[in-house]
């Protein structure tokens, strides 16, 4: 069995996880999660708007009346959430090549707006339109991010740039330096949307349409659930790793509900956001280990696991579960990586079923991870109780599907403390 | 003496940090532990930090942070995973005691 392990550690879950590595995909994983505050208090504000309280309250009257004003910080943060991503692409990159980040960024962020074409509506002159800064535009910003920081960099390592005496300060000779990569990736982009009329927008959208039904998908969702428990089965981060693959998608699909949700659709387009993931099938971190720690709080009975439930019980309420997973040991244990790995699949099944049958509203807002599931998954559906009921319905899953093997594990606890303790008392 | 704890985001480090600083305290010595997420290690690791430990979960940045912590000259180990519990104070305290000798 363990050198099965050692295999698969070796050949199979290192040499991935060192891939998730690579300088553009970490780029692109920073640059996406520095935005993340931003959608994370941005998409309140469809609650704002939109109140999970009883219609005919006055309160939900109003709201109801301002919401254009009141979905406002939306629009300006998680609406057009590409604008922040390319900053972050931009800058992370830049930093990677040790080239100046803030000129990197700014570059990223003027090769985005190129993509675009302002067009000029009468009293307000020349207007953008905001569509392709949301979550349409994001596979645009990080390809054009991408190229436009090489181009910078290439400039910079070949010494393609402006130089000035050194009696100039350093901030303008900075400046200059920039200039030509500025100008070539301005001339590039020009010549793509301005001269040659090409929309790099809907050229992306339709190559990505298949990756995008394709992650939307029962597969798309229990293939990076299967991935993310295997990785932890060898203790590696998991969401960390297969995230830098499958976040920039998890972010499209969770932009375009909340802008469904903004413009008051009836249904919502996308089953699995990343909060989908977080709030029905991740319930007290990767795993679902809340109910592991439900079973060992209610049926321990050595010492060890007694203790350990004690202690971590209050950090899995909020999802934090690496005392769960090197405690136990999970990591590296066959007895408990097979509940580890099969218990989300059933959930991530059933919660799939349930929100596609529109039982449950789609999840469109964004609250902080470290909540406990219940509430998350209550906010994240914009207020749907419905939500809360399935919470608790997988959580009685996994406790169930746990508890067998728990129980196991917890006798052969028992059998080595009472060796232990005849060891010391025979020596 | 100041650790610093990188892992993933910073927040699982938190609940190991203060089995640490409770196991450091036991012997009589007063540890400044700080936890921080791997993507912030280049801007932390020059500021004072007498040892670097990296989580096991992100062993697979190891090479990468390690090469950050040498450069900046502080010594850098990899948290054996046994380590890494609210339980695994001792074995955490002895580790940190073999790098720092």
């Amino acid at each position: 069995m363990s050198k099965f392990v050692n295999f698969l550690e070796n050949n199979l879950s290192a040499p991935m996880a060192r891939l998730s590595e690579q300088r553009h995909l970490l780029a692109v994983r920073d640059g996406v999660i520095s935005s993340l505050p931003f959608i994370i208090v941005g998409s309140f504000f469809l609650i704002f708007a939109f109140p999970p309280l009883p219609e005919s309250w006055a309160i939900t009257q109003w709201a109801a009346e301002h919401a254009a004003d009141i979905l406002i910080p939306y629009r300006m943060t998680m609406f057009i959430m590409s604008l922040y991503v390319a900053f972050g692409i931009g800058y992370n990159l830049a930093k990677s090549y040790k080239v100046d980040p803030l000129s990197g960024a700014q570059i990223a962020v003027a090769a985005l707006l190129l993509t675009i074409t302002p067009s000029v509506v009468e009293e307000l002159g020349f207007v953008l339109p905001m569509q392709y800064l949301g979550g349409h535009g994001l596979f645009v910003t990080i390809i054009v991010s991408i190229i436009s920081v090489e181009i910078f960099r290439v400039c910079k390592q070949k010494r393609i740039t402006i130089k000035l005496p050194e009696q100039v300060p350093s901030s303008v000779s900075r400046s200059f330096e920039a200039l030509i990569p500025v100008a070539i990736v301005i001339f590039l982009m020009t010549l793509i949307t301005v001269v040659m009329g090409v929309n790099l927008h809907h050229l992306v959208d339709k190559i990505a349409a298949p990756l995008v039904t394709a992650g939307d998908s029962l597969f798309g969702v229990l293939v990076p659930v299967f991935l993310i428990t295997f990785f932890w089965s060898f203790g590696i981060h998991g969401v960390s790793v297969v995230g830098s693959v499958a976040r920039p998608l998890w972010e499209v699909y969770l932009v375009n509900n909340s802008e469904a949700a903004a413009n008051g659709a009836a249904t919502l387009p996308h089953i699995a956001p990343e909060t989908f993931y977080q709030w029905f099938i991740w319930i007290g971190g990767s795993g679902a280990t809340l109910g592991l720690v439900i079973a060992m709080l209610l049926f321990a009975r050595s010492k060890y696991m007694k203790n350990l439930g004690k202690t971590v019980i209050v950090p899995s309420l909020f999802n934090i579960n690496e005392p769960v997973i090197f405690g136990m040991p999970i990591v590296l244990n066959p007895l408990l990586i097979i509940p580890f790995i099969v218990t989300p699949l059933i959930t991530a099944t059933l919660s799939y079923f349930v929100v596609s049958f529109g039982w449950i509203t789609p999840t469109y807002i964004m609250p902080p991870w470290t909540l406990p599931a219940p509430i998350g998954a209550y906010l994240s559906t914009g207020g749907d109780w419905r939500a809360v009921v399935l919470v608790l319905v997988n959580i009685t899953i996994s406790v169930l599907i746990y508890l067998p093997f728990f129980r196991l594990y917890d006798k052969k606890m028992i059998a080595m403390e009472q060796d232990d303790s005849t060891n010391t008392v025979q020596n | 003496m100041n650790v610093l704890f990188v892992c993933a985001g910073g927040m699982s480090s938190a609940i190991v940090v203060k089995a640490l600083k409770e196991e450091g305290k036991k012997h009589g010595q007063d540890l400044h532990v700080h936890a921080i997420g791997s993507n912030e290690v280049a801007e932390e690791i020059n500021n004072n930090w007498d040892v670097c430990m990296v989580a096991p979960q992100i062993r697979h940045r190891f090479k990468q942070i390690n090469q950050q912590a040498t450069e900046a000259g502080v010594p850098c180990e990899a948290i054996p995973p046994q380590a890494y519990t609210p339980m695994g104070g001792p074995l955490l305290y002895k580790t940190l005691n073999e790098l720092v000798e």
